[in-house]
């Protein structure tokens, strides 16, 4: 991979990663670098090691070879610029909890326990707030919310946090047109903070037209970049085996 | 008779004793089928919950009869209002963790308390006309039980099993996936309550005999024992009867020779009953997993060996050769005896031998090994940790990954320590296409298929080639025609031939 090819900062770099859980790699020989300010979409077939590359990036993962370095720092160091945007089943919806305490979890780890969270906090949480627009919602119990305002107030918190990277898992999954817009344009309002999103993805049909870049994995790395050099044909059906017809349309189709 | 005899013969000529066994097990064995479907509902709290709400059924049952007939403990009106109580709990359970964000478990610490208060608070107030003795429910008393308890238990017992007799598939599909019983037609709802209401009967024919605090063991821990040991629902039923009467027979005698409480004796026994059974079960048995942890073989210590005997070439090697190469000497024996008999292996006077299939599958690990070895190079790794990280990587040899490493490298012919890398294993036989990339010196082949810069080279398939040594640092393959002419070939180039091995 290219890593001089634009002055931009690097926030994300992958080099040589090997992880394995068994006598077959879930990921090999994987190198990276993920400029400043991108939506990123990871895509992949079932086992291909997206969820293993989001895990590595968070630092989670034991490496059998190779680095993964966050702004320059290896990635178990780098806690609290990564976070994690939990997929909707996770959480008990029904905890007694409001949306802008949500959101203030994000700062726990910036304040000691003898000390309540103060101005500075609170203003950390109502900018994260307006910036996914929850500002409104602010005093909602997070049942009352539908799935994407959920989602947007997981990014809140990542958001006040203090991240500079977020993963998202699946976002646009099981959500309606109109909520997929609505969690596009907060990723979109996040990316232009000058965030980068990292955000595994299924939907190669909106892939091209949702993502700054595209990474296509499966195992090792077989394409980083802008969605036209990512979505060909010739890539997709080797990633994918057969179903050619499908990736013609997408290959001609999109971009 | 003897006295060992005697310690068994003689509580049975006694009338408690043959009550007691008799209503015990009619109750255990019929406890036992419920429990069942209990433990596989996970609804053990709700059976704790049903028998402590039944107090105060029973006390109303008792003051109704009292206070406006004068009948004294009138026994179907007590059983009739325990019953009441324990469908009034389970409604009023499932209707605030319905309604409300209170969850189930929550609901039911909360209804079953609160009305079994309610019937402590009655007891107590009405002292001076009810003559229950509240530790009776509390404890139970199995030598004590009177006719009327038998006639009760055994009504109890022919209703509750007919109905899971009759109705077991309905029970069965119910507890294993609601919805899709739902989709086709089952009254689900009614289903659920019909169980309770088994539960409720089953609980109350066994209170007067174990007591409100140990009813509920009696339910599912014969359930769990047989749980342990079957795989099908029909079985797990018989066994968990049959459990429960067991516990019943020699918990009876255990309370007889250490003249113990008879509910607790009970209690104890099928305890110890199942934590027996959860050490020996033959499946899911504690001793059964210890047995399969052990047999399995660590494969670090196989893929040892196999390396080692690969690396004493064609002689045998005995096993304490194999001791001095192996990091963890502890199982080698286990691991030749299996490797044996998976063929991998085979023995000989001197010691132990590859076979083919053997000779093959060490190859293949020494080659991810060595493989490993030349890409940590490539990607920087300090010399001193080449070796031992190569060791812990080498496990990782599925054959995709190391096509990778091997075209990565530029399919190199030697590692970094200057020993030869074992070629690729589809060289080794004439089925597979392989690339020429692959094939070493001296490899004869045909060639199949040809694309990109060999077939401007001229290479055509149905020709004949053999190898010759490598040019450049290995960075050109060199193939001779059988008129002799030479074809050099680049990476790439030769990554584009398809041939078969000779």
């Amino acid at each position: 991979m290219a890593t001089s090819d634009s002055n931009a900062t690097v926030t994300i770099e992958v080099e040589n990663l090997t992880v394995s859980y068994g006598p077959k790699p879930a990921l090999l020989d994987l190198t990276l670098s993920i400029e400043q300010g991108l939506l990123v979409g990871v895509i992949g077939p079932n086992g291909a090691g997206k969820s293993t590359l989001v895990k590595a990036i968070l630092g989670f993962v034991k490496r059998d070879v190779g680095s993964v370095r966050i702004l320059g720092v290896p990635a178990e160091k780098a806690k609290g610029l990564v976070a994690y945007v939990p997929q909707r089943g996770a959480v008990d919806w029904d905890f007694p909890v409001r949306v802008k305490e949500v959101a203030m979890m994000g700062r726990y780890g910036n304040i000691p326990w003898y000390r309540e969270p103060g101005e500075e906090d609170q203003r950390i949480v109502a900018q994260a707030l307006e910036m996914v627009r929850m500002s409104d919602f602010r005093d909602r119990q997070i049942g009352q919310l539908s799935g994407g305002q959920q989602q947007r107030v997981f990014m809140a918190r990542a958001l006040a946090q203090g991240a500079e990277i977020l993963l998202l898992d699946e976002p646009f999954a099981g959500v309606d047109a109109a909520t997929e817009r609505a969690i596009l344009d907060v990723l979109e309002r996040v990316k232009a903070a000058g965030r980068t999103l990292v955000v595994v993805h299924h939907d190669l049909a909106t892939a091209a037209e949702y993502f700054d870049r595209l990474v296509l994995i499966k195992q090792r790395l077989y394409a980083y970049g802008p969605p036209k050099t990512v979505l060909r044909e010739d890539l997709l059906s080797e990633v994918y085996e057969g179903k050619l017809r499908v990736f013609s349309d997408l290959a001609n189709g999109e971009g | 008779m003897d006295s060992l005899a005697m310690l068994f013969w003689a509580p049975l000529t006694e009338t408690f004793f043959q009550k007691a066994l008799v209503g015990g097990c009619t109750v255990a064995l019929v406890c036992g089928v419920v429990g069942c479907l209990v433990v596989l509902r996970r609804m053990a709290f709700l059976g704790d919950a049903l028998s402590h709400a039944m107090i105060a059924g029973v006390a109303g049952g008792y003051l109704f009869m009292k206070l406006l007939f004068g009948v004294e403990a009138h026994a179907p009106s007590m059983l009739l209002g325990s019953l009441i109580a324990a469908v009034l709990t389970v409604t009023l359970i499932s209707f605030v963790s319905r309604v409300s964000r209170i969850k189930e478990d929550t609901a039911i610490g909360i209804m079953y308390t609160g009305i079994f208060a309610g019937g402590v608070v009655l007891v107590s107030i009405f002292r001076n006309y009810i003559h229950i003795d509240l530790m009776h429910f509390i404890m139970g008393d199995v030598l004590g039980v009177a006719d009327a308890d038998l006639w009760a238990s055994a009504i109890v017992a022919a209703l509750v099993l007919s109905a899971i007799v009759m109705f077991f598939r309905h029970f069965q599909l119910t507890s294993f996936d609601p919805v899709m019983a739902v989709s086709i037609g089952m009254p689900v709802v009614l289903i659920d309550y019909a169980l309770t209401t088994c539960v409720s009967l089953v609980v109350v024919a066994a209170v007067s005999m174990v007591g409100v605090i140990l009813v509920v063991g009696l339910l599912i821990t014969p359930a769990a024992t047989a749980y342990l040991l079957s795989d099908r629902l029909e079985n797990m039923m018989l066994l968990a009867a049959l459990f429960g009467v067991t516990s019943v027979i020699g918990g009876l005698y255990l309370c007889i020779w250490l003249d113990s409480s008879g509910g607790g004796a009970i209690m104890l026994f099928c305890t110890l009953q199942f934590l027996v059974v959860l050490v020996v079960a033959p499946r899911y048995g504690l001793l059964a997993r210890w047995l399969r942890i052990r047999r399995m073989l660590p494969q670090q210590l196989v893929e040892d060996i196999l390396g080692t005997v690969l690396r004493h070439g064609e002689r045998p090697v005995s096993a304490a050769e194999i001791e001095g190469h192996v990091q963890d000497s502890k199982g080698i024996q286990r691991a030749v005896r299996s490797l044996v008999s998976q063929g991998l292996l085979r023995v000989s006077k001197a010691g132990v031998l590859l076979t083919e299939v053997g000779r093959a599958e060490a190859l293949r690990i020494l080659r991810a090994h060595r493989l490993w070895e030349t890409y940590l190079l490539h990607v920087g790794t300090p010399e001193a940790e080449i070796h031992p990280r190569a060791h812990a990587l080498e496990h990782m040899h599925d054959s995709s990954a190391v096509a990778y490493l091997d075209d990565l490298l530029g399919h190199p012919v030697k590692d970094p320590h200057g020993q030869e890398i074992p070629e690729d294993v589809d060289c080794r036989t004439a089925r597979d296409l392989v690339a020429l990339s692959l094939l070493r010196k001296g490899r004869r082949a045909l060639v199949q298929q040809v694309t990109g810069a060999a077939a401007a080279a001229g290479l055509k398939p149905g020709e004949r080639i053999t190898m010759a040594e490598r040019r450049d640092q290995g960075k050109t393959w060199v193939t001779v025609r059988e008129d002799g002419q030479e074809i050099s070939l680049d990476h790439e180039a030769a990554d584009g031939v398809l041939v078969t091995c000779e």
